[in-house]
């Protein structure tokens, strides 16, 4: 079983899944960490919640982005949930949560605070119809994660100002 | 004295129907033991598992583990070979080897290396703490993945650099390994892993059964595995003569 390590965000991974966790390099402002999670061959090039990547989807397949937001998100009602959501039921699971309209498909999205960081959890199945095999592999990858407090930052991360 | 006649072939029939059990008895065992693979007696006898076809991969050279590792940019980044039914093909390359440097040019152009249709490729160095990551940084391009893994390397037991592995997910099992000085020495050890595959698992008579585009495919696969490419003169015959050279020799 792989272990996969980044950003103070690691995953033991279940069986058959890949993943990727980056920063993106973005030209202004600052970027928070991203992870990614597929069963199927997960592209290089892939949209933060999985453009590029669900439209490579089979029907038995699952995909997941966490993605943190910044601190200045901390204490808002919208992650205002402790923790991660877990267990997921089929009924979290609608086709009308999902960010890009494949048919068949079907998501679930959830915001919360965890280790004083705020995330995004958005899940898709390859098949609604498939939902009650699928779910439980969510569930699996759920459990997986381990998520750190944010790291101190040191002087030379601050702003120095003049 | 009749009677005796009488007892006697009583007897003697009686002894051939024991006999004749016995040989029956001892012809099931010899069969049951055939069907379990450790059958004595009859030496052109194949044993079960080798009427159904051999275990894809033919000689065991194993799973394909999961890899999982850091970027040379410093992110993370896992890979499981086995979630689909392409092949895939790691390099473990180093960026100080000498003998590697070709390879990391030709790995990040998958598509000028003519291997199968839909062959992932990833390269994979050892970890950061026995590499250079702003090396290896300056020579990814970004085109495929590269991950940094000593655990990777001690996984697939690899002897040194370069070191190359071919995995069929399909079957979730390495189907070919070793080392390539040349990239053309490495598409060489691809195309006759394919083929010792096939052969292995029976999937040569499937693909005769093949017809239309996937069937031209596989013509085009083995044509270039014979060398045999676009534009090649035997292509394109003007007499009978470039079909049949034995006549003109006779």
């Amino acid at each position: 079983m792989a272990t996969i390590r980044a950003h103070g965000i690691a995953s033991q991974l279940p069986s058959g899944f890949e993943a990727k966790i980056f920063v993106r390099d973005v030209p202004v402002g600052v970027a928070h960490a991203v992870a990614q999670f597929a069963t199927f061959p997960l592209p290089d090039d892939v949209g933060d919640f999985g453009s590029g990547a669900v439209s490579l989807m089979g029907p038995v397949d699952v995909y997941a982005t966490l993605f943190e937001y910044g601190p200045e998100s901390l204490g808002t009602v919208l992650f205002a949930r402790q923790g991660r959501p877990s267990p997921l039921s089929p009924g979290d699971f609608s086709p009308t949560v999902l960010r890009r309209g494949v048919p068949g498909q079907s998501g679930t999205q959830w915001f919360f605070t965890e280790a004083g960081r705020p995330f995004s959890f958005y899940a898709v199945l390859g098949s609604h119809l498939q939902r009650a095999l699928l779910v439980p592999r969510v569930n699996t990858l759920l459990a997986s994660l381990t998520l750190s407090p944010p790291a101190p930052q040191t002087p030379s991360d601050r702003v120095a100002w003049n | 004295m009749i009677a005796l006649v009488v007892v006697s072939t009583f007897l003697v029939l009686l002894l051939g129907v024991l006999v004749a059990g016995l040989l029956r008895s001892h012809a099931d065992i010899l069969r049951s033991l055939h069907e379990l693979g450790v059958g004595v007696g009859d030496p052109t006898a194949l044993p079960r598992e080798d009427r159904a076809g051999a275990p894809p991969g033919g000689p065991a050279l194993g799973p394909a583990p999961a890899i999982a590792g850091l970027t040379p940019s410093g992110d993370a980044r896992a890979f499981a070979p086995t979630n689909s039914d392409r092949l895939t093909l790691l390099g473990f390359l180093s960026s100080g080897c000498t003998s590697c440097a070709g390879f990391w040019q030709a790995l990040q152009q998958p598509e000028d290396l003519q291997l199968p249709q839909g062959t992932r490729v990833v390269i994979v160095t050892k970890g950061p703490e026995l590499e250079i990551p702003a090396q290896v940084r300056s020579l990814s391009t970004g085109r495929v993945p590269v991950i940094m893994s000593s655990e990777a390397w001690h996984d697939y037991q690899v002897p040194g650099s370069p070191f190359f592995v071919l995995i069929d997910g399909a079957s979730a099992r390495k189907v070919g390994q070793g080392v390539a000085g040349h990239v053309s020495q490495l598409i060489d050890l691809v195309h006759r892993a394919r083929f010792d595959e096939r052969n292995g698992d029976g999937a040569q008579s499937a693909e005769t059964a093949l017809d239309g585009p996937e069937r031209e495919a596989a013509a085009d696969h083995v044509l270039r595995a014979a060398g045999i490419l676009p534009g090649h003169p035997s292509l394109y015959p003007r007499t009978l003569d470039d079909v049949f050279p034995d006549r003109r020799a006779g």
